[in-house]
């Protein structure tokens, strides 16, 4: 694994998300606790929305489009639908969102 | 615990014990006496048990295991011998037992009337399994033929049970009918016709003289004009005394029966009575419904609480298959007295009620007794019928409202019909998943999309869940706000004003919420709640709310978003369209688009655009519309005295007015204007949630509209003769409706649920209530009336961006 | 037949039809066949004229028919129903005065193990003797019962002629002694369904449904009561009797269950006045058939009688 930090946790708010744009496409990375996040894809699997701009609740968000609903530890659709997003490796550190640049597709790596 | 001793394993003490168990399992130590080997069962049942339609097994009230449950000691099969009041004891054949307090259920015994020959071999009354079992076993001899003396309830009840063990069965009553206690001599014609056609014979008139008997053995039954009724068994069904011997050799006060007052206590403080046993202000009993009350009484008063028996009308229902009777009240004729008749002598029907003044005291009925119960209600009601005289006798279906096959309509939908139109389902598919074990709404939702999104169609899906599944399925009353918690809306926005919650935590934790922090359906609603009950106190919190709230912009099906700043209105300048169509262009919005509310809509725009489109409109003095949002959207205006020569009043300066004072606060859902300047309407107010017609004397407010899936037209709230006071009529009216209504109901649901009567109560009739609504919508104002456009593009900005952008790097 | 199945598992009844009327033939509006599909395919393609084949025969003449010999007789279906081991088949017509509604056919198969009754009685003058019936197994009760016979109110097959309404017995074998108990107990026959069937002939018919615990025709009965006079101007419908292996008692005395027409496979009866044989299992109370069936006057619905398997 190799850590990029890109950026305080208190930039995001809490139960709330920011973008992150790499090489992989869009990740949203979501703040579900004061110390807690989770990286996922930011694309919806069932008609593309963006997941960053969906409500988030206990450790899963809502899509705003047609509220499918996903669990941001395992990544899986929740309920009666079918299909999950890509999870990435995310760990905060003292107050520091660390991502990991090989799973995104970062080139500059240790 | 105190010793509770019940002498009766009854109806009544069971259903006493029930209640007292339910109340208070610890109060008592209950010893239970019961002469008969076992303990209590529904002896209203033993007709089907005699008849062969029940089985003992079935009519059980009470097992073992439920006398185990409740720590019941029992002793049955032995009889209580006496009561010693002094010592507090009461003494059975196989010992004494100690007790607190003491309960005498012994109730009745069968009259057996006094006849020579009334101790022969099979003479027996019709009171308990014992003599049931007797008759059920007459039937296993062939050519066994029965007499029964007493042509009512029990008696005819026996003969009917007999005829179909296959007895040969012979009814001999005294008086002049059938049941004459409770039916008229017509009815009673009709009854022994039935039986007759049962097979049973019938003699009425019929004296009975002597018992004959052969070798001890009954043998026949003589009556007074000399015939003479041969008879393997002869049952005695003639009427029922309270048992209370054993109440009246322990010197408790007795008359016809024990003696009780209203707590159902006996002339000893320690001693208490009910049931057939009791005589309560000089009335005995034989019926079970009151029975069921003195339970209840009794058992309060056991637990020290206030309580007081009141002896009620009650109805009769013969429990003979195939014969179907309803009587209650008083049917006596009297000269102050009137009845009303009906006669179907094709279908075996009739009907009598007996009226006095202009009450029904009395209800007959032989053959249709569809109508009894709401005869029954009016007999107990003592309702006044001067209105419905002439249809009364026809039952409530005459006195208006038919009824219709409210699940035909959807019975007869092919399966391709579309139910639920937002996502394409259609009833063959919802109902393949009902019998694919989807038995709910949520599951249907779940697997097949059907009511997942607008919910119209919900009131459909739930017919086809009737449709499928009978009556296992039935359509929840009130449905929770979702599956975080068991509370409607109604109750969560009650509780967080009574309980005074201020904050989320404090509804998760005081309302018993099953998830952290809520979910998609409920959170948004909570916060709305919050902070339209504490609008200084509560900080809406921006993710607890949908994306378009949030981002103060709409987001399209591709993830791009929609802007549209404010006209006020519907008014704007040559500046303002010049901003427009700059930032257009600078951000190369590719869709303009005039908006039905009466402005312009930029749509396109990407996420990260924003805040700095915003900031662009924002220098040329505009604001955000509120397009996206549970708030106001917009007032629409025709022009009215400024230019329009129809025009009545300055409809666009008020509609100016209303929408500068109420635009940035959250509403239940959104809300829509419309002033016009004359009942031409041009601007459509009379379909918004609040509409303004301006006439000559002032303006008419409406409200309660509706243009969207369902079209209505606005109800009157109230007319206004100044510019001020209809401003005021709408404040009030939109601060009522945000602090009342559920989340997501739009203002004609919500009056359609609350009544307007009731809305013009507290924002038209009750001055000091208006004015305390419209204070309380400023304050609210106080917090919500700014652009949030503004303040994102201060405060927000960054967050529209993304946290960081890992493709510059890679491109290194 | 098929020896390698498990006996005691297949069902008394084995397929429950209803015919129609469309035109002048009776053509199937649906049929449960279980794993007889074979037999079900060729049902499907079958229709009769009036007095052709069985459903024919009992429309014709306005009464129920059993037939326990397909070889040789009117029966049309006969080669399909020797391959799939059908032995008897019994054909109750519904008729609302003298109008046909349906048929409902049911088909079974003989063994040595299955016990129960469907028997057909008729009226005359003050007598119902047995029309007809199969027994299954139960021989000697067949011979019982073709030995006797019931006056108005008596038993089973009187008490629902005499009071002209379906009627429910429990505990044919030990409680009930009349007459055929004792053989009715050693072949373990427990409940009894019976109700009546009206006919444009005005003779009087019954219809009894006795079952065994051990090889059940039904698990469950349902009575329910449509008549106006007991539900009012509503198309609705009251239960006012019921037996179930699971569930016991089904009828409470103090909580009413009503159904309204179309709720359900019992409102469906109710609401079209035909009878309803399904075997989807929606709404059956956990059990794989059910079979409902009408019982008409000239006016009315007036009350639904179900089982369930």
């Amino acid at each position: 694994m190799s850590w990029i930090d890109i950026g305080s946790i208190e930039d995001i708010p809490l139960r709330g998300a920011r973008v992150v744009k790499t090489p992989r496409g869009c990740i949203a990375v979501f703040r579900t606790g004061l110390q807690e996040a989770y990286a996922v894809s930011d694309t919806c699997p069932h008609k593309g929305g963006p997941l960053s701009d969906g409500i988030v609740h206990d450790r899963k968000v809502t899509c705003p489009l047609h509220n499918w609903v996903f669990s941001l530890e395992t990544g899986q659709a929740q309920g009666a639908d079918e299909g999950a997003i890509e999870t990435f490796p995310l760990k905060v550190d003292g107050g520091r969102i660390l991502l990991d640049g090989t799973s995104v597709g970062n080139k500059s790596a240790a | 615990m105190k010793k509770l001793v019940v002498i009766g394993a009854g109806m009544a003490s069971g259903r006493m014990l029930e209640h007292l168990f339910d109340a208070d399992p610890a109060a008592y130590e209950v010893t239970l006496f019961n002469a008969e080997p076992r303990g209590n069962y529904n002896r209203l049942m033993l007709s089907p048990v005699l008849s062969g339609e029940k089985t003992y097994e079935e009519i059980v009230t009470h097992d073992e295991a439920w006398y185990a449950d409740h720590k019941v000691t029992c002793r049955f099969g032995e009889k209580v011998t006496g009561i010693d009041r002094d010592r507090k004891v009461v003494i059975g054949e196989k010992g004494e037992v100690a007790y607190d307090k003491l309960v005498i259920a012994t109730g009745s015994n069968p009259f057996i009337i006094p006849l020579p020959g009334h101790d022969l071999e099979g003479v027996i009354a019709y009171r308990d399994l014992e003599d049931t079992n007797r008759m059920i076993d007459l039937g296993a001899q062939p050519d066994a033929k029965a007499v029964v003396i007493g042509g009512g309830l029990l008696g005819l009840e026996a003969a009917a049970g007999l005829r179909l063990r296959g007895v040969d069965v012979t009814v001999v009553h005294i008086m002049g009918h059938l049941m004459e206690r409770q039916l008229d001599e017509a009815a009673g014609y009709l009854l022994r016709k039935s039986l007759t056609e049962k097979g049973i014979k019938v003699m009425c008139k019929a004296n009975s003289k002597e018992i004959l008997g052969e070798d001890g053995k009954v043998r026949a039954l003589l009556l007074d004009d000399g015939t003479e009724l041969p008879c393997d068994l002869l049952v005695m069904a003639v009427g029922i005394r309270p048992s209370t011997a054993l109440a009246s050799e322990a010197g408790l006060a007795v008359g016809k029966g024990v003696h009780v007052d209203d707590q159902m206590v006996t002339s000893d403080a320690d001693i208490l009575s009910l049931g057939e046993c009791v005589e309560h202000n000089g009335a005995i009993f034989g019926l079970v419904a009151p029975l069921y009350d003195q339970a209840k009484v009794l058992a309060n008063t056991l637990l020290g609480k206030p309580d007081t028996f009141v002896n009620k009308e009650v109805s009769t229902k013969l429990k003979v298959t195939g014969c179907d009777l309803f009587s209650a009240g008083d049917f006596a004729e009297g000269e102050t007295r009137e009845d009303i008749v009906f006669r179907d002598p094709a279908r075996g029907v009739y009907k009598r009620l007996v009226l006095e003044g202009n009450r029904i005291v009395g209800a007959v009925m032989y053959g249709d007794t569809a109508d009894g119960a709401w005869f029954y209600s009016h007999i107990k009601d003592a309702t006044d019928v001067a209105e419905m005289r002439d249809t009364l006798i026809f039952g409530p279906a005459f006195q208006g409202g038919g009824t219709a096959d409210p699940l035909a309509a959807v019975a007869a939908l092919p399966d391709d019909a579309e139910i639920c139109g937002c996502n394409g389902v259609c009833k063959g598919t919802i109902v393949d998943a009902i019998k694919g074990g989807a038995g709910d709404l949520p599951s249907l939702k779940a697997q097949t999309k059907a009511s997942g999104s607008c919910g119209t169609c919900t009131g459909l899906v739930e017919q086809l869940l009737e449709l499928t599944l009978g009556d296992s399925y039935a359509a929840p009353a009130a449905q929770p706000i979702c599956a975080c918690c068991d509370l409607t809306h109604e109750d969560v926005r009650r509780l967080i004003k009574s309980k005074e919650l201020k904050s989320q935590p404090a509804v998760w934790q005081e309302l018993g919420w099953k998830t952290p922090n809520g979910c998609h359906v409920c959170r948004p609603a909570v916060n709305f709640y919050l902070l339209a009950d504490w609008p200084l106190e509560y900080q809406d919190d921006l993710q607890s709310r949908f994306v378009n709230e949030r981002k103060h912009a709409n987001i399209q099906k591709d993830g791009t978003f929609s802007v549209m700043p404010r006209m006020w209105g519907g008014i704007t300048t040559p500046d303002e369209l010049r901003a427009i169509a700059d930032a257009a262009d600078k951000f190369k919005v590719p869709t303009v688009k005039v908006t039905g509310g009466q402005r312009i809509d930029l749509l396109g725009v990407k996420g990260e655009d924003l805040p700095a489109i915003w900031a662009d409109l924002n220098r040329a003095g505009m604001v955000s519309g509120h397009a996206y949002s549970k708030g106001l959207r917009t007032v629409k205006t025709c022009v009215g005295t400024d230019h329009c020569r129809f025009g009545t009043q300055d409809s666009t300066g008020l509609g100016i007015k209303l929408e500068k004072l109420l635009w940035g606060s959250w509403t239940p859902h959104k809300v829509k204007l419309g002033v016009s300047g004359c009942p031409r309407n041009c601007a459509e107010a009379t379909c918004k949630d609040v509409g303004i017609v301006c006439v000559d004397s002032g303006y008419q407010v409406g409200v309660a509209g509706a243009a969207g899936m369902d079209v209505k037209e606005t109800e009157r709230l109230a007319d206004a003769t100044t510019e001020e006071e209809a401003i005021e009529l709408t404040t009030a009216f939109i601060q009522l409706y945000r602090e009342n209504a559920k989340y997501l109901d739009r203002p004609y649901k919500w009056v359609a649920k609350v009544g307007l009567d009731w809305v013009k109560e507290r924002v038209v009739d009750d001055l000091d209530s208006r004015r305390a609504l419209v204070e309380r919508f400023e304050i609210s104002q106080s917090v919500y009336r700014k652009d949030p456009w503004a303040d994102h593009v201060e405060n927000e900005r960054k967050r529209y961006a993304p946290l960081a952008d890992l493709t510059l790097e890679a491109a290194e | 037949m098929d020896g390698a199945t498990d006996m005691t598992t297949r069902p008394f009844i084995e397929v429950s039809e209803v015919w129609v009327p469309e035109g002048d033939r009776l053509v199937l509006s649906k049929g449960t066949y279980g794993d007889l599909a074979e037999f079900a395919s060729v049902s499907e393609r079958e229709s009769f004229a009036r007095g052709e084949g069985l459903p024919g025969k009992a429309w014709d003449e306005g009464r129920p028919v059993v037939l326990k010999e397909f070889d040789g007789s009117y029966f049309k279906r006969t080669e399909a129903a020797k391959a799939a081991g059908l032995t008897a088949a019994v054909a109750i017509p519904v008729f609302a005065g003298t109008q046909l509604k349906a048929v409902l056919v049911t088909l079974c198969s003989d063994d040595d193990s299955r016990m129960g009754a469907i028997e057909v009685w008729s009226g005359e003058g003050n007598m119902l003797t047995l029309e007809d019936g199969y027994y299954g197994a139960a021989k000697q009760f067949e011979f019982v019962s073709q030995h006797v016979h019931f006056q108005r109110g008596q038993g089973l097959p009187g008490g629902v002629w005499g009071a002209n309404t379906p009627l429910l017995f429990r505990d044919l074998g030990a409680g009930y002694k009349f007459v055929r108990s004792e053989s009715a107990g050693r072949a373990g026959l427990t409940w009894g369904l019976g109700l009546p069937l009206p006919s444009p002939t005005g003779r009087p018919y019954v219809l009894t449904l006795l079952t065994a615990t051990g090889t059940p025709l039904a698990r469950r009965f349902e009575i329910w009561d449509a008549r106006a006079a007991r539900v009012g101007t509503a198309n609705e419908a009251v239960l006012i009797d019921g037996i179930c292996a699971r569930e016991g008692s089904l009828y409470d005395h103090d909580t009413e269950r009503r159904i309204k027409a179309f709720q359900g496979p019992i409102g469906q009866v109710l609401g079209t006045g035909l009878p309803v044989v399904d075997a989807s299992a929606a709404g059956q109370h956990g059990y794989r058939t059910l079979v409902a069936l009408p019982i008409h006057s000239s006016r009315e619905v007036t009350h639904v009688v179900a089982w369930y398997c």
